[in-house]
């Protein structure tokens, strides 16, 4: 073998992907940084940006909402990841098909029955009055309660995915060798098949985060102008204010945050799969 | 003799419409090693999966210490398992897959530590403790997993299967290694295989396993000798077959008429009763004179390094098989020459049924 490196003609498979994203991704983004730059000159739109209150409200609805959607996608995401991984023929089919189905669904669609299911007389509110469990109707429309709810139901097949993938692939023996030599099915849980499943959970998160963190649709149709995301703020900056200054700083903002956040997941799985 | 300490009664166990395991019924001895010997879907992992508690049977019982354990899960049975892809924890190190168990039952550090230290110095791979496991060879995997399971000092040892993954040389300096570790330890273990060799250099006792049943259950000398049915006789080791019928019984001696002359054999049958006859190749001498003897046509001489294989066809068409030091002298296939061989070492069996697998 040849210590020099040379070209690969496989890479030019690669082209127009590259092509296609440098002019229709690549350059919008450049101009976008840039304005975000010139504007005033320089980092004094940023510096503005976090000099403001507002922003941090904004920048902390951002991080905390999609938390939570993460958070809630987790934890109803692994369990079904967990039987789907296990279960063979028609209940694998039956549940792959209803996690992938409602993909092929709009998120506009979704978010307007969302507010149909989460409004004061809605199915979620009758439910929980019928049952005694609340003394009156409530509305979970336009609260911080229905907007991760309902965000929770869109991205969870994206948590569900990975998990799955990297699951099917851990030899059901592991879990019985855990058993025979004295593991308790919690202690099995935890010391087999979380950390077996890690870089699918940490690649469910990347994915699940960095969508909900960027959403636009779902917290303008389920709670509306009175909490204000980065990317809500982005876009009522640009469509509304017509303010593009401040439209490209939180645009920029949103991206390093997303960006930052796929990055330190990729790092962190390649790491525990190197040691695995 | 003492109540058995692993004492299985009635297991049976059935997947769909086919009966995996029929009614099995066996007793192990403390310190005993026993194998499970027999094609692949004669039970014999299925039986090892209820022991385990990886698997319920349909009916029956297994009985461990004294303690019913039929229905109780894996992880209070105090059995360890040796699996047949070792199984071995992929995010742990050496040292670490072997503390496992002491772990999950809490044991404290300083017994984690020494332990795992024990254990591995036992299985010889103590320079290996912080090892990745996707850093070993087939065999150090295999040790890893023999000292995972004795770590926890388990009432039970059971391996299924453990050296099919290893080439011929490997198998069988692991075979006496391991079966020098177990018996260090004192372990009662259980062992799995298809394999008749293994089955014969590492038990005390082999149950030979067919169609969801144990066929024959004995020391490797008795099977070997004594095949109680013609799959033991078929399973385990060479063998020659003749058909024939039963014409005198007298004191347990029977003569049999065959094709190719009549033969005396001890047992006990009913004139008239259609039997099998079966002869191992090392039994049968070329040359006439024994209590038995038949002329045959040798068709093919096999050499094969320390014997030679002569294969015969007998009168009427049965094959017959000889395993002789050297081939007598001047002999050349097409040649008819007597076999003659012992009695005693003579084996009958009933005929099987009209279309029935022998």
């Amino acid at each position: 073998m040849s210590t020099t490196r040379r070209f690969d003609p496989i890479l030019l498979l690669a082209a127009p992907a590259v092509a296609y994203l440098t002019v229709v991704y690549g350059l919008p983004l450049l101009f976008l940084l840039g304005r975000s730059l010139l504007g005033t000159g320089g980092f004094s739109a940023f510096a503005g940006f976090f000099a403001d209150p507002f922003s941090w409200i904004v920048l902390g609805n951002t991080v905390r909402s999609a938390a939570l959607v993460t958070l809630v996608c987790l934890v109803i995401g692994y369990p079904t990841a967990l039987v789907l991984a296990r279960a063979g023929g028609f209940v694998q089919a039956a549940i792959l098909v209803a996690i992938i189905l409602p993909l092929s669904v709009g998120v506009v669609v979704k978010a307007f029955a969302w507010q149909i299911v989460l409004r004061r007389d809605g199915v979620v509110s009758q439910i929980f009055t019928g049952l005694g469990i609340w003394d009156e109707p409530q509305r979970l429309l336009f609260t911080e309660t229905g907007l991760v709810i309902g965000a929770a139901n869109i991205f969870v097949p994206f948590m569900i995915l990975p998990i799955y993938s990297v699951l099917k692939l851990v030899d059901p023996r592991l879990g019985e060798a855990a058993a025979t030599l004295g593991a308790s099915p919690v202690y099995r849980f935890f010391k087999v098949a979380i950390p077996l499943s890690l870089p699918g959970i940490i690649t469910g998160i990347a994915f699940v985060f960095s969508m909900a963190a960027s959403m636009y649709v779902i917290p303008s149709l389920v709670i509306g102008d009175r909490f204000q995301t980065l990317a809500t703020l982005t876009g009522r900056s640009f469509l509304f204010m017509r303010n593009e200054q401040l439209g490209s700083t939180t645009a920029v903002v949103l991206l390093a945050l997303t960006i930052g956040i796929v990055v330190a997941s990729s790092r962190l799985s390649r790491r525990l799969g190197g040691a695995a | 003799m003492n109540p058995a300490f692993l004492d299985i009664t009635g297991a049976s166990r059935s997947f769909g419409a086919a009966t995996v395991l029929d009614g099995v019924d066996l007793a192990v001895g403390k310190g005993e090693f026993i194998s499970l010997l027999g094609p692949s879907g004669c039970g014999k992992t299925t039986l090892l999966r209820i022991v385990a508690g990886l698997m319920t049977p349909d009916t029956g019982r297994v009985v461990l210490d004294t303690h019913e354990i039929t229905r109780k899960p894996p992880h209070r049975r105090d059995i360890g398992v040796v699996f047949q892809n070792y199984a071995l924890f992929p995010h742990l190190s050496v040292a670490e897959n072997v503390a496992f168990g002491l772990k999950a039952r809490g044991a404290a550090r300083e017994t984690i530590a020494l332990t795992v230290a024990r254990y591995l110095g036992l299985v010889q791979m103590t320079a290996f403790a912080d090892r990745s496991i996707k850093a070993l060879s087939g065999g150090q995997q295999q040790r890893v997993a023999v000292a995972r399971a004795l770590a926890v000092g388990p009432k039970l040892m059971l391996l299924d299967e453990p050296f099919s993954a290893l080439d011929r040389k490997l198998r069988e300096a692991m075979q006496i290694d391991l079966k020098r570790i177990l018996r260090e330890v004192g372990t009662t273990a259980i062992f799995v295989t298809h394999d008749q060799d293994e089955a014969l250099t590492m038990s005390d006792r082999i149950a030979v396993m067919y169609r969801g049943r144990i066929e024959q259950l004995d020391t490797p000398t008795q099977i070997y000798h004594r095949p109680a049915t013609p799959f033991a006789l078929d399973f385990v080791g060479l063998s020659s077959r003749l058909a024939g019928t039963v014409v005198a019984s007298h004191e347990r001696m029977l003569t049999i008429e065959t094709a190719a002359g009549r033969l005396c054999a001890p047992g006990q049958f009913i004139p008239g009763s259609p039997v099998v006859i079966g002869i191992r190749p090392e039994r049968v001498t070329v040359g006439a004179g024994g209590e038995n003897s038949i002329e045959a046509t040798l068709i093919d001489i096999v050499f094969q390094g320390a014997r030679v294989q002569l294969h015969f066809e007998a009168p009427a068409g049965g094959r017959l098989l000889v395993e002789a030091h050297e081939a007598p002298s001047g002999a050349a296939p097409g040649a008819s020459l007597p076999l003659s061989w012992r009695q005693a070492d003579t084996l009958v069996y009933p005929a099987p049924a009209e279309g029935g697998a022998a």
